[in-house]
């Protein structure tokens, strides 16, 4: 075992229950940037240096600010939720069904015995590189759908958020 | 590094089952978008586990973890589009309010 890859998830998981669980949503969002950079490292740490820093761009750069701006638009002054606690009433079902999946995966996990093959080659002379290549050339019809969808993302958020008519 | 697949998988398990609970659990709107999020990091966290140990030199895993990413910060955007046309309507966020559908 690594002693890296233990503090880093602890971070990750101590950011994702902090997230969960606190119950001004301003505070989440610092929790949620947190787990998002808990993320960012383990892709750091398995070479997949492009994924990290395009994990922090769009998470950290956008989808937080996203989420923040949301925030702010929609909550009380206060910040906090509601008086009757931020948990709804059967909550204790939720818990349970996810305490249940975590038991089920986590058996399931411990049976697989796959050990690290060799570092990738490639990852010296640049990955950046080879991905944009790949880009244009493999993969340019699922880079061009995603075009599409990303368009259609953008007019759709603006279509459903614009002032409804009276 | 030497750090078991069955550990990361675990790590990927753990970190989607507290996002689940989350999105079960919380009563905001924009909270339950936080943990379907931590959801989603966990899966794309789990290609790019598999794209390192099971590689043989192609980028594949790592493509396919970028426009999973993609995808996401779609769906994270319409989402949170929706809670705030839902807030305009009902004056509140919370998601045991909004049950003008039940029958």
């Amino acid at each position: 075992m690594n002693i890296v890859f233990i503090t880093v998830s602890a971070i990750t998981v101590l950011g994702a229950l902090l997230a969960v669980t606190l119950r001004n949503l301003v505070h989440c969002l610092l929790a949620l940037v947190l787990f998002f950079l808990g993320i960012a490292a383990h892709f750091f740490l398995m070479r997949a240096d492009f994924l990290g820093a395009v994990q922090i761009l769009i998470y950290i750069g956008a989808v937080a600010v996203l989420i923040l701006f949301a925030i702010m638009l929609t909550r009380n002054i206060s910040g906090t939720e509601g008086g009757r606690g931020s948990l709804g009433g059967g909550w204790w079902f939720g818990v349970g069904v996810a305490a249940l999946l975590a038991g089920v995966m986590c058996l399931c996990a411990r049976r697989c015995e796959l050990i690290s093959k060799l570092p990738y080659g490639a990852t010296e002379e640049g990955v950046v590189k080879e991905i944009g290549r790949l880009l244009v050339k493999d993969w340019v019809v699922p880079l061009e759908v995603m075009a599409v969808l990303l368009t259609a993302a953008l007019i759709g958020a603006v279509v459903i958020a614009l002032e409804e008519k009276r | 590094m030497s750090v078991p697949l069955g550990y990361y998988l675990m790590f990927g398990g753990v970190l989607f089952t507290i996002g689940l609970c989350g999105a079960l659990t919380r009563k905001n709107a924009i909270a339950v978008l936080i943990s379907i999020e931590i959801m989603f990091n966990a899966a794309i966290l789990n290609f790019v586990v598999f794209w390192y140990y099971l590689h043989n030199g192609a980028l594949t895993g790592q493509m396919f973890a970028l426009f999973a990413i993609a995808v996401a910060a779609a769906e994270s955007a319409v989402g949170l589009a929706l809670v705030i046309a839902v807030y305009r309507h009902y004056k509140s966020v919370d998601v045991d309010e909004m049950r003008s559908l039940k029958g």
